[in-house]
């Protein structure tokens, strides 16, 4: 399969960036292709590289910063219209820069058929989740979204229309790890050619877009070595049609970050919901403790007042994947199961307590702490000794 | 000045309301047992066309993919924004369609509006099942439409024909922002889960509620305002669409296997009153004794 190595090749990384500053997912992504590449290169004898794609303006730095976590190629599009991401411009110089075969030829001179890239990696948040979908559309590919492992592997692949029901080898094909809504399964999505004679059909890049706070960055290494390629975007007069007016930024209306504590909870407080958020909040309010929840509490499951409804079953406190990562010094999970989604969010806390009946769900690993029982029991009785040691816990903090 | 037209994009989803979700032992969705309703960010698209057809008279069509039963869908989204036509794209060719081979159907789907060409095109954020978020961004591609994703707010103007719209953008590990982008129209929306439409003048508030009427009567008769499109009479390639269309494949599926402990966890009797006692001691020793 030399044919289909040379017109697709490397791996490109989409970065997103705040006024040149990488949003963390950008350099955790580059620590996963780096990892990822070297693996294949070795295995595969290649010398495929890892090219870090930055839109911008004025933010040459940061292209030096890639290099410096791993990428061996930086392709700068430089551009007052770049400033900050946009839909529409940010996918035509994309698909401009994964289809420019010249531009290949300036880092890998092998390269000399190049069509697309092999790969293709985006960050799975507000900006990343759409881009990728729309460059994806613009290339006519595959896209998995919110991965959190990757693997590259020669597949025996039997599929009733891929293949029509032959088995064939597919030779370094990149195993996209998703894990579903309930955070217990994990589905292995592929983009593959149709080799079936009726409609082949070639589809690349494989392209993902990864969850943010999964892989780990490389520590930061200035003697790396890289290259920064300058590209010149063809912009029409109507790619510049949708004008941003003005930017904000703002501050979430709920404040994790300072908090010493969080009290989170979840699906578990299904028994009694109004009931259980009021000892949820005693319990907050003895310790000074900030309310998160978990996913499935945002989609507002339970029928309560008004007043909890929209005070806390809200997206603004939703802690993991699709919400906000804590690290405060004490944790307490209750009536939380502890799918990975929600583990991603709060793993760094410095002490881990939890509350829940079931002894065998994961958030026991997850907790130095298992407090086993219903909240409906343990909330009121923890609430009542929290009030009881209170002021010795201070009397000794005044000594 | 000819009304403005608008597409709205829904889908069919189970329902993820207690008591009518329903789970497996092992925690995962129990798909047999789930109720399916309209999607409740399809309802959010919904309430943002209702908007523009109360604030400029915007005729709706709104149009989903799916098995026959997702005409259930549209019954639902007809109710909330008094939709003057309803499509259901709906044929086993449709069957194992991944995102580029749905946004195939639904862009030729928004294409055939007997009302004429949208203007706008509205979808939810993401649907609560597959819950990719892909779907929308990528029929707005094929429209050739200017995507606007995460709206939380928006307004036109009908005369210029632009339309104007915040946009809350969360950078995970940094701040948020909110953007407010102006576009010439045709565009497509993706609306936030966040965003409510408000009526401020009395003249809106009575609009509202004429059509408000008018959809629950609309509603009780819905098929009357259906097509169903088959392959054939959508009009689209069958090779792009389907299985044959899709370039992923769902390649297994397998339970999460328990991450190795990152913590060793003391087990505590949760009805033991000394217990209690030694882990409020052990909160505030963890605390530092720092607490209001």
């Amino acid at each position: 399969m030399t044919q289909e190595g040379a017109k697709y090749e490397h791996l490109y990384v989409v970065i997103e960036h705040e006024d040149g500053q990488p949003v963390p997912v950008s350099l955790e992504m580059l620590g996963e292709a780096r990892r990822l590449m070297d693996g294949f290169n070795s295995k595969y004898s290649s010398d495929e590289k890892v090219v870090a794609v930055v839109l911008g303006n004025q933010i040459r730095p940061l292209c030096d910063e890639l290099i410096f976590y791993g990428a061996d190629v930086v392709i700068y599009a430089d551009s007052p219209e770049l400033t900050h991401a946009q839909s529409l411009i940010d996918t035509k110089v994309l698909n401009q820069i994964a289809t420019d075969a010249a531009l290949v030829k300036q880092y890998s001179p092998g390269s000399a058929d190049f069509l697309k890239p092999r790969y293709m990696f985006f960050a799975a948040d507000s900006i990343g989740r759409h881009l990728s979908s729309t460059v994806l559309a613009s290339l006519d590919s595959g896209l998995a979204s919110d991965i959190n492992k990757l693997v590259i592997e020669d597949l025996d692949i039997k599929h009733e229309h891929k293949t029509k029901g032959l088995n064939l080898k597919y030779e370094k094909t990149l195993e996209m790890y998703r894990p579903d809504f309930s955070g217990f399964l994990w589905t292995t999505i592929l983009c593959l050619d149709n080799r079936n004679p009726a409609n082949p059909r070639e589809f690349h890049p494989q392209a993902c877009s990864i969850i943010p706070g999964v892989f780990e960055p490389l520590e930061r290494n200035e003697g790396r070595k890289g290259m920064v390629i300058d590209f010149q975007p063809k912009l029409e007069p109507g790619d510049l049609k949708v004008k941003t007016l003005s930017r904000q930024l703002i501050q979430s209306a709920v404040q994790f970050d300072g908090k010493k504590s969080i009290v989170s909870f979840g699906r578990g407080i299904k028994d009694a919901p109004e009931e259980n958020i009021q000892l949820i909040e005693s319990l907050a309010q003895v310790i000074g403790a900030e309310i998160g929840v978990s996913l499935p509490i945002s989609k507002k499951p339970f029928p309560v007042n008004e007043r909890e409804s929209s005070t806390y079953m809200i997206a603004d406190r939703v802690i993991g994947t699709s919400g906000r990562k804590v690290a405060p010094a004490l944790y307490i999970a209750i009536g939380i199961s502890g799918a990975m989604q929600h583990i991603v969010g709060m793993k760094e806390a410095g002490f881990v307590i939890a509350i829940n009946p079931d002894e065998d769900c994961p958030m026991k690993d997850e907790c130095d702490i298992f407090i086993k029982g219903r909240m409906e029991d343990v909330l009121p009785a923890l609430i009542e000794q929290l009030r009881i040691v209170k002021p010795a816990a201070v009397e000794v903090k005044k000594r | 000045m000819d009304p403005l037209k608008f597409g709205v994009l829904v889908k069919l989803e189970p329902d993820f309301s207690e008591g009518n979700v329903s789970y497996n032992a092992d925690g995962t969705l129990n798909r047999a047992e789930t109720k399916s309703i309209l999607g409740p960010h399809s309802a959010v698209a919904c309430s943002a066309a209702f908007y523009g057809k109360v604030k400029f008279g915007a005729k709706v069509m709104v149009g989903t993919m799916g098995p026959p039963i997702a005409d259930s869908a549209l019954q639902q989204a007809q109710m909330i924004c008094d939709a003057d036509e309803l499509h259901l794209y709906s044929d086993r060719l449709f069957a194992g369609a991944d995102t580029l081979a749905t946004a195939e159907v639904l862009k030729t789907g928004v294409e055939k509006a007997t009302i004429g060409k949208a203007d706008i095109v509205f979808s939810g954020h993401r649907a609560s099942d597959g819950e990719t978020g892909q779907t929308g961004p990528q029929t707005a591609w094929k429209l050739g439409y200017s995507f606007l994703g995460n709206v939380i707010d928006y307004d036109l103007d009908p005369e210029k024909r632009l339309i104007r719209a915040k946009r809350l953008i969360s950078l995970q590990g940094f701040h948020d922002v909110i953007e407010e982008v102006e576009s010439p129209l045709p565009a497509f929306l993706a609306l936030d889960p966040s965003y409510k439409p408000f009526f401020h003048k009395v003249s809106e508030r009575l609009a509202e509620q004429k059509y408000l009427k008018e959809a629950r009567e609309r509603a009780r008769d819905y098929k009357k305002y259906l097509t169903v499109f088959n392959v054939q009479q959508l009009g689209v390639d069958p090779k792009k669409v389907g299985l044959p269309g899709s370039p992923t494949i769902v390649y297994k599926v397998e339970k999460i296997p328990k991450a190795m402990a990152s913590r060793k966890a003391q087990v505590i009797d949760g009805s033991d009153a000394a217990s209690i006692r030694g882990v409020a001691e052990k909160i505030y020793q963890v605390l530092g004794g720092d607490v209001k």
